[in-house]
């Protein structure tokens, strides 16, 4: 009786398992198997692929006629980096304020800092365009970083505050109580403990920046300066798609953020639900 | 109650510690006082000029006709509620817009909670080794960017040469002519809400098995002892314990869906050139970008953020309540 319950139970779980991970893989492995395929015509040529080809990533990368998306990826690149750092040092000095200080007017900080976070961007991108424009930034990769950066910054702050939080005062105190100053303190104790926290600040920072599509659509006109995010829609024409090209774009894309996604993925979760799971 | 008292003591006692050690000064100096304003004047400067503006322009902007020719001249005209008035009447934000932006919301909502909860029982009851299998995959369709991941659904779905027209062709469930999913209302947001659910669902699960891990065992087995079943220790052991974490999940996700805007554009028609798909955000952003009406696509751009910042404080509610704000 129980054993054969149980038998029915494992059946059950192995089948669930399988339908969980077959709905969550498809459109990654179609998306794979798309981007190797020789022969990309139609969605079951696609399927299980017979001709293993680079060509749709050598294309790709190739400035030909669907337009270099190495250059894409290197704008994306350097607005990502300018938004890591930014937002990284900005986000530091914001947590280290909330966490480490009580003063008055900090509840209504923290409050602001929630609730600008939830602001949608549609509504933001309308003022920010015209904005933009009178600086005359609208095609300028640092114009994005600076909007990415602004983005970027509630949540990261929100959740390093965590982490600097989690550095026992007793530390700091020490430190003083050897002499040292604020400055010195907050460089030799505080910086390093907190590492974690901003690895993945960081990570967060880095996909928002990476993958941005609403303020690239909007600010990018010039071909030379496009993003991944709007740069993939080049593989679609009016009559013809290149799906393969589209799709071994599309896995250039995704890579650098699963790697990501793997290293930082525990210290990310934890920082969403910030203590909600205690 | 007793968790306010609790932490107002705690938060009281290092005071007159520290004016032990130091009784001689009573207030500390300015420099000390002000040093957190200090530290939080460059984030907090990049957060009002880059998002506290903006909405208030935004909002400025709503109450004016602000197109082309005002744009050439830099002199818009102030014209009160118009805009607001013409978004609000006629039956495109009745019947159309808001239909689409709530019922899409509502259904990705509950099914990227239920569907996330699922897999978190599901994972408790794995092994070791399919544990890691299906958290390691759930963590690459996270990963997998919205751009990108929209892309790979209108390619499975492609009307003319998708894997999905082919495969009911070949099995003669579909004619010759096939089918154009996206033109279809409908079936334009079922396509969506697979993308949407796809790409949310593994945040739901991951929190909420990590907040399965917390519920004490010995509940579980009490309520077993007692012969309740397992669809009862769910309601009554599993659920109660982890109210907190439902609530900022199922709160994070409605804020999230609610202004989902990458995921429609992207699809087929979704840009504008079939108006019977469109959400508030979408609508939005092709009156004032696309049409150049900033003033009425203003007016929506506040709408939705209305509703947004509504959702907020039901969110902040619950944080406080989980004494998260401190």
């Amino acid at each position: 009786m129980t054993a054969r319950s149980s038998a029915r139970a494992r059946a059950g779980k192995f089948t669930a398992t399988a339908l969980v991970l077959l709905f969550t893989l498809f459109p990654v492995y179609f998306m794979l198997s798309t981007a190797f395929n020789g022969r990309a015509g139609s969605g079951t040529d696609s399927l299980f692929p017979s001709h293993f080809t680079m060509r749709h990533f050598s294309k790709a990368l190739s400035s030909g006629a669907s337009g270099g998306f190495g250059r894409y990826m290197l704008n994306s690149a350097i607005v990502t980096v300018i938004v890591v750092v930014a937002s990284g040092v900005l986000a530091l000095l914001g947590a280290v304020a909330m966490a480490r200080f009580r003063f008055r007017l900090r509840t209504t900080v923290l409050v602001l800092i929630l609730v600008v976070q939830m602001l949608p961007a549609e509504a933001l991108v309308i003022p920010l365009f015209l904005q933009m424009k009178d600086l005359r930034m609208l095609n300028s990769l640092l114009g994005l970083a600076i909007v990415y950066t602004a983005f970027a910054l509630p949540f990261a702050i929100w959740n390093l505050r965590g982490f600097v939080a989690a550095v026992p005062v007793e530390l700091e105190e020490a430190a003083y109580l050897d002499g040292c100053s604020w400055w010195r303190m907050f460089r030799s104790i505080l910086l390093p403990l907190v590492v974690p926290g901003l690895i993945a600040t960081s990570a967060f920072a880095f996909v928002l920046a990476w993958e941005e599509f609403t303020f690239a659509l909007t600010f990018l006109s010039d071909q030379g300066r496009m993003t991944v995010g709007v740069g993939l829609a080049e593989f679609l024409g009016q009559n013809t798609n290149d799906w393969g090209g589209l799709m071994a774009a599309s896995t250039l894309v995704t890579i650098p953020v699963v790697v990501v996604f793997v290293l930082a993925q525990r210290r990310l979760t934890v920082g969403l639900v910030a203590g909600a799971v205690k | 109650m007793e968790d306010v008292t609790v932490t107002g003591g705690v938060r009281t006692a290092p005071a007159p510690a520290a004016d032990a050690r130091r009784p001689v000064r009573r207030r500390p100096p300015l420099v000390v006082r002000l040093r957190p304003w200090l530290l939080l004047a460059a984030p907090l400067a990049v957060i009002a000029a880059l998002l506290l503006y903006p909405i208030g322009r935004v909002t400025y902007l709503s109450f004016q006709r602000y197109g082309l020719k005002e744009i050439i001249s830099g002199h818009p005209t102030y014209v009160g509620l118009d805009n607001y008035r013409e978004a609000l009447s006629g039956s495109y934000l009745w019947h159309t817009v808001l239909p689409n932006t709530v019922l899409f919301a509502l259904v990705a909502v509950g099914g990227t909670v239920v569907f996330g909860t699922l897999v978190a029982l599901l994972l408790q009851h794995l092994g070791p080794k399919s544990r890691a299998a299906v958290i390691a995959s759930a963590l690459v369709a996270w990963a997998l960017p919205a751009v990108t991941g929209t892309y790979v659904w209108v390619w499975i779905f492609d009307p003319d040469s998708g894997l999905v027209r082919r495969l009911l062709q070949d099995l003669g469930l579909l004619g010759p002519n096939g089918y154009n999913w996206f033109t279809d209302r409908l079936s334009f947001y079922g396509i969506a809400e697979l993308n949407v659910i796809h790409h949310s669902y593994p945040f739901v699960a991951i929190t909420v098995f990590a907040g399965l891990t917390t519920v004490p065992q010995e509940l579980h087995e009490a309520a077993r002892l007692d012969g309740a079943s397992a669809w009862q220790r769910f309601w009554n052991v599993t659920v109660p314990v982890l109210r907190p974490v439902f609530a900022v999940v199922t709160v994070l996700s409605t804020i999230w869906d609610f202004k989902v805007f990458t995921q429609i554009y992207l699809m087929p028609g979704g840009a504008g050139s079939n108006p019977d798909v469109l959400n508030l955000g979408v609508w939005s952003y092709m009156k004032a970008i696309n049409q150049n009406q900033y003033g009425l696509g203003a007016a929506i751009a506040v709408l939705l953020t209305v509703v947004l910042l509504a959702i907020t404080a039901v969110y902040l509610r619950v944080l406080f309540k989980e004494d998260e704000i401190r």
